[in-house]
């Protein structure tokens, strides 16, 4: 965990690399007109990328000279957003970095189940149970709590969206394959 | 020009559809900024879907109010329970909490609450008095400048978010720009970066990257934290609505400072790049150097309330200049409020000031409607909207993924939007959790195109001498000096501190 926390930083600076030199590399195959303008940031940025995987090299030595163990974690800078996720909870528990890792993995588990639920059973499908779901088993409301709110925001939106606006969201691949079968 | 103001205002005030989204949108800019967890400029990426469909003026009138009364309700948070709910917030806290402690809560929220509306009032009356000042100077910038002006404003939001490391500020803006250029181009019709998926030929939709790099982490980030904002109970914090009043009259009594404040607010707006965080703690360091009495702060004085809550509100107004006429946002709430104007079609940059004047007028008009409107509505429900703090963050989370996955289907009717939410969202989270902003990504998105187009137009006409105009390395000059400073910065931070004046 610590190297990993360690490497964070230059992990994020990889990702980006990879994105920019795979970006610049595509873009070589277009008409002149149309590269110009990925080469123009792409390339900039490969050197930015460069500039800042010595950057973090020299953080991590500076580190390791210091004796302050993981200083890129230490010293690395918050930004705005960050401060601002991070500040307003003065009641926030405190949870170990195993836990804290394990509540990211079960919230990702969440939203991803979440979209795949309304790309295969639509939104007037998946928003119940997602809201239901999360309401009982994630932040702890009772059962009649849950079920009160998960199902009146859904008909609310329902009736914002589908009646309101008129909008007709996704229906989902297995409610469309299913009604098709129906018609025939 | 005064046609011009009026008509706007008699528009706006004369449309009950207008009026009843702008009361709508005072509620909920009010709701969300006194809830934890939910930012301004996450607050206008929540509201894109609801807007979608609407005309330009209501749409625009809608975000923008909800966009300017969101910080008027974050002090309450900061005076009650000394918890601020936003950056800006912190500066009220240090005078606000300590007055709350003293029985004064009702005072110090008085004189917060008018204060803020009275700076946003000011920052949208500057605002108006700058337009016909920044006239000739906005239409004597050619298609050089504005690309180069979209680079500086990347810079300049690398510069403030990127903590001392410049260099990931810019990475992640330059990220956004190339993201920008994935659909057709408009030179040569060559799909670029989308092969044969037909919904990518428009571009990448700016409401799904959005909603992706800020939304989903953020609301992870809080399910992980858990907890409710305020751990106080609601009991000990003190309350009077005599106190409140009292409260309200510090205002005009310091009518000087409140008024000076906001003027510095709204010029700092104008800066790219600056938040309203330093708006808030600049004219707070500004109220105490000018204090007869200045070891007041910090202890309870009704000044240290008034001076950081006018800035940091008049800065909307301020803010308002560079995003509509530069196509600059000036923040990444900006940027965000920018990208939503470009979907209801309203297209930043100087003809603004040509043929969108009635639009302008009715922004500005908006902003201080908006403002008392507000002022009126939380002096009444202050007490019962700091309930609202006590709200588990944890409740909030699926409601907000609800109405981002709506949000971020609804702009374009594809599915894919939904794939790409989820692959950008992980990169979202790992900007977050490796600590790299993520603002700078927005305004490159955002100004992505426009600084393609004016990249094109200005090589068609000076080749690649465009940078030898004069404004364009006055431009180029000052991007320069940006890195320059910030890298001397990050190799020598204790010297850097020393020559602005911060002695440790």
């Amino acid at each position: 965990m610590q190297a990993l926390a360690k490497y964070s930083n230059s992990a994020m600076t990889l990702v980006m690399l990879a994105v920019f030199v795979v970006m610049v590399a595509i873009a070589s195959g277009y008409p002149g007109e149309a590269r110009f303008m990925p080469f123009v940031i792409g390339i900039p940025a490969i050197l930015l990328c460069f500039v800042q995987l010595f950057m973090d090299a020299r953080e991590r030595r500076k580190g390791v000279e210091d004796g302050e163990g993981n200083s890129d974690a230490q010293s690395r800078p918050m930004d705005a957003a960050i401060a601002q996720a991070a500040l307003p909870l003065a009641n926030e528990e405190q949870v170990s970095p195993e836990d804290k890792q394990r509540r990211e993995l079960v919230l990702w588990g969440y939203f991803l189940g979440f979209i795949a639920g309304i790309l295969l059973f639509g939104f007037w499908g998946a928003i119940p149970v997602f809201l239901v779901g999360f309401l009982r088993f994630q932040a702890k409301s009772s059962w009649t709590m849950s079920l009160a709110l998960g199902l009146g925001v859904s008909i609310a939106l329902f009736f914002v969206f589908e009646r309101g606006l008129k909008v007709q969201l996704h229906r989902g691949f297995v409610v469309s394959y299913v009604m098709d079968l129906m018609e025939r | 020009m005064i046609d011009i103001m009026f008509s706007s205002l008699w528009a706006m005030l004369s449309s009950p559809q207008t009026m009843g989204l702008m009361l709508i949108a005072v509620l909920l800019g009010l709701v969300v900024g006194v809830t934890p967890g939910i930012g301004g400029r996450l607050s206008i990426a929540l509201a894109i879907p609801f807007v979608f469909g609407m005309q330009m003026i209501p749409g625009a009138v809608f975000l923008l109010t909800m966009h300017a009364v969101n910080g008027t309700s974050g002090q309450i948070s900061s005076i009650m329970f000394g918890v601020p709910g936003d950056g800006d917030d912190a500066a009220t806290t240090i005078d606000g909490y300590p007055m709350a402690k003293k029985g004064e809560a009702g005072r110090a929220l008085g004189a917060s609450i008018t204060a803020s509306g009275f700076g946003g009032i000011v920052g949208a009356i500057v605002f108006a008095i700058m337009i016909p000042i920044l006239e000739p100077v906005v239409l004597a910038f050619s298609p050089a400048e504005f690309f180069l002006l979209a680079l500086l404003g990347i810079t300049f939001i690398a510069f403030v978010s990127g903590g001392n490391n410049i260099f990931r500020g810019l990475i992640v803006g330059f990220y956004g720009l190339i993201l920008a250029t994935v659909g057709t181009d408009p030179y040569t019709g060559t799909p670029r970066y989308a092969g044969d998926y037909l919904f990518l030929w428009d571009g990448l939709s700016l409401v799904t990257a959005v909603l992706a790099l800020f939304a989903v982490p953020e609301m992870i980030a809080l399910g992980v934290q858990g907890g409710s904002i305020s751990a106080v109970s609601m009991e000990t914090a003190r309350f009077s609505y005599r106190q409140l009043f009292e409260g309200v009259m510090e205002v005009p009594r310091h009518w000087w400072l409140a008024l000076r404040t906001s003027i510095i607010g709204a010029v700092i707006g104008m800066i790219p790049g600056l938040g309203s965080s330093a708006a808030a703690w600049f004219c707070y360091g500004h109220a105490v150097q000018t204090s007869k009495t200045p070891e007041r702060f910090g202890k309870g004085a009704v000044e240290g309330v008034i001076a950081p809550e006018t800035g940091s509100n008049a800065r909307e107004g301020g803010a308002l200049l560079p995003t509509l006429f530069f196509g600059v946002p000036a923040s990444s709430g900006m940027a965000v409020l920018l990208g939503a104007f470009l979907i209801l079609g309203i297209q930043p940059g100087p003809k603004m000031l040509t043929d969108q004047l009635p639009l302008v007028w009715t922004l500005i008009w908006a902003l201080v409607v908006g403002n008392l409107i507000a002022i009126t509505f939380l002096l009444f429900i202050c007490r019962w909207a700091a309930m609202l703090t006590f709200v588990n963050g944890l409740m909030l989370v699926p409601f907000i993924v609800v109405v981002v996955a709506i949000g971020a289907y609804i702009n374009e009717g594809q599915w894919e939007n939904l794939v790409i939410l989820v692959g950008l969202s992980a990169i979202g989270y790992g900007l977050l959790r490796a600590g790299w902003p993520r603002a700078p990504f927005v305004i490159g998105l955002v100004l992505g195109k426009i600084a393609e187009e004016s990249l094109h137009k200005a090589m068609e006409l000076w080749g690649m001498a465009f940078f030898l105009r004069p404004l364009s390395l006055m431009l180029i000059g000052l991007i320069l000096a940006t890195i320059a400073f910030a890298v001397y910065r990050n190799l020598y931070p204790s010297k850097a501190m020393q020559n602005l004046g911060f002695v440790p």
